[in-house]
């Protein structure tokens, strides 16, 4: 029972923080951690694709951007209402995934990689020279969703798409969905033996992730009022895996506890940006080195330890289901 | 016909940046990530070596100084970070291999910036424009292109005669086969990486005038380098030669006939195409599994 309260206490304390937040923060704060939710749910959904299935996608931010460039640029050249636009971009990325899952899914994860990152930079290219139509590098107006200047109902608009975003990553991973997607990642021939159409669950989590990360793109830039080309930049696909490796691959709660921490600690570092990715690549590359599993898995080791100094049989984990590879 | 010239020696230049990535990955299963930023410090040491010790008479020493220092580099970095992969401290290879270069490159971009600003640095021509036939060509380009052919002979050379090139290539058949054959693979691995990071050094120093000397300046070169290696097969270095020239000519043909400002999309269209009708590239073979 007891456990039971601490697990739900554990989810709805944030949330509740999260909620009441804004009374206490000045604007800037506000706008911060708005954008920080933009992160939690690419974070979250690229844990899915390349934590939880093994596939690893380097253009998630490309679709964010595809997603913000399509839902604008109809919502300027059409004057269709907000809302179509965003969700019109969001069917067009859902395309665009499933035909590039389908191209190069079939085979081992490494070509989804290779691809999509050559991908990546094509598309970035490409809406920098295609001026006359995308603006270039100056950037895009895109139409705002509030007529305000006041952070807070984005602020909250994000939480709830975040919030949205985790809770449906979660029933994913809960379902028989999740066992697929987690026996592809620890063993592909193993789970097409048991009669997992790989290619299809493969293509269906790339799909999920993208469609995501497009919901977060269409946010973003109608948040921001200006989409540009930097979005597309690589430098934001190293942010989201140093997000997910920090906050621990292979967690619901690692990819959002490293957004958090992570942003919190670039807001405090922003006078010197170089400095500061020195140290998250530093730091990825030795989590990665030594110890397998992030902050998350480092707070589920500490309590385990506590737990049996206490003598009590340690609790299994919550979140780490799956068995050691071979 | 002059498209025709330009896409070739376009398509060798990109050869050089995906044959590192296709060494180490035929020898060690890994993608090397951070090729680009190898090659964007092979640009810089190039930089630094004409401007203030060699002149630029000398570049061509300077090249094979750079390739002697990527290679360093590169083992050096191959033993603190990859090796362990191979003596069974990592349980998922891929994933540890693809997140730790990344961070690398990440990294280097970021050092980059930090030790050298982020200036674009222009370092002085190697050598006048010439022509080739009716094509006017500029120096820079041809002298690129004339060394790209050195480094790839020597390159095949050692592969295909020496003793060592003949183990690397028993290597990538089979590892475990090798051991018994008395040949230390772990080390071998750690050669082989030093050996694809200094063809992309090299390709740096090469490229240094064409290019320009910038943080970002391996960006570029590395995602035509991974196109190649889609296109061409993974692993397989043959097809390297396929995909870069196809590339190459695809590229100078879509300038010239559709539109010049596009002329990165030209080759992903390629790669698509072929990864529609050959799905393991030109030449590559469907991985076993084990």
């Amino acid at each position: 029972m007891l456990k039971h309260k601490l697990k739900y206490s554990g989810l709805f304390l944030p949330l509740l923080i999260a909620l009441i937040l804004p009374l206490y923060l000045t604007d800037y704060w506000i706008y911060a951690l708005t954008l920080t939710f933009y992160y939690v749910i690419m974070a979250v959904t690229w844990n899915l694709l390349g934590g939880y299935t093994g596939q690893f996608s380097l253009s998630h931010h490309t679709f964010a951007m595809i997603g913000s460039y399509i839902s604008a640029l109809l919502i300027i050249k059409t004057g269709i209402p907000l809302w179509m636009g965003m969700a019109s971009s969001w069917i067009f990325n859902a395309f665009i995934s499933v035909l590039l899952g389908i191209l190069c899914l079939r085979m081992r994860g490494i070509y989804l990689a290779l691809t999509t990152w050559a991908f990546a930079e094509i598309v970035k290219t490409y809406i920098r020279m295609d001026f006359e139509f995308t603006g270039g590098d100056r950037g895009l107006n895109a139409p705002l969703f509030f007529k305000t200047m006041n952070p807070i109902p984005y602020y909250y608009l994000f939480l709830a798409f975040a919030v949205l975003t985790i809770i449906v990553i979660a029933i994913i991973m809960r379902s028989r969905i999740g066992y697929y997607l987690r026996t592809i990642r620890n063993d592909e021939v193993a789970a097409q033996a048991m009669g997992v159409n790989t290619v299809r669950w493969k293509v269906f989590a790339f799909m999920v992730a993208s469609v995501f990360a497009s919901v977060a793109g269409t946010l973003y830039g109608h948040f921001t009022g200006l989409i540009s080309p930097v979005s597309g930049d690589f430098y934001e696909m190293s942010l989201i895996i140093i997000f997910v490796v920090i906050g621990g691959m292979r967690s619901q709660a690692g990819p959002v506890v490293g957004a958090i921490s992570v942003r919190f600690l670039a807001e405090v570092l922003k006078k010197w940006p170089e400095i500061r990715m020195i140290i998250l690549a530093l730091v990825v590359i030795l989590i990665m080195r030594f110890f397998n599993g992030g902050v998350m898995e480092f707070l589920r080791q500490g309590v385990q330890r506590i737990r049996q100094r206490k003598g009590r049989t340690p609790v299994s984990g919550l979140q780490k289901m799956e068995p050691r590879q071979r | 016909m002059q498209f025709l010239i330009s896409g070739i020696i376009m398509g060798v230049l990109y050869c050089l940046m995906s044959l590192g990535v296709n060494f180490i990955y035929g020898i060690m299963k890994v993608i090397n990530w951070a090729i680009g930023e190898f090659f964007m410090i092979g640009a810089y040491v190039q930089y630094l070596l004409i401007v203030t010790v060699l002149g630029t008479r000398y570049w061509y020493i300077g090249v094979f100084i750079v390739a002697f220092c990527t290679f360093f580099l590169g083992a050096f970095v191959q033993k603190i970070l990859i090796k362990p992969m191979f003596v069974g401290m990592v349980e998922e290879k891929t994933e540890y291999a693809t997140i730790v270069t990344i961070a690398m490159a990440i990294l280097f971009r970021n050092l980059a910036i930090f030790i050298g600003g982020p200036y674009i640095y222009t370092p002085p021509d190697y050598a006048p424009p010439t022509h080739i036939g009716p094509l006017p060509l500029s120096g820079n380009n041809f002298i690129a292109f004339i060394g790209t052919i050195v480094i790839l002979a020597l390159f095949f050379y050692f592969l295909k005669r020496t003793w060592i090139g003949k183990a690397f290539q028993a290597v990538s058949q089979n590892r475990a086969g090798v051991l018994t054959a008395g040949i230390d693979v772990l080390k071998f691995d750690m050669i082989a990486f030093g050996i694809g990071t200094a063809l992309a050094g090299a390709g740096g120093a090469l490229l240094a005038p064409v290019i320009l000397v910038y943080p970002l300046c391996g960006v570029i070169p590395t995602v035509r380098g991974f196109e190649i290696i889609v296109i061409g097969g993974l692993g397989s270095i043959p097809g390297v030669f396929a995909a870069g020239l196809s590339i190459g000519i695809a590229e100078s043909l879509g300038a010239a006939f559709i539109n010049p400002s596009f002329v990165d999309i030209y080759g992903f269209g390629l790669l698509m195409l072929i990864l529609l009708i050959k799905p393991y590239g030109l030449f590559g073979k469907p991985e076993r599994s084990v």
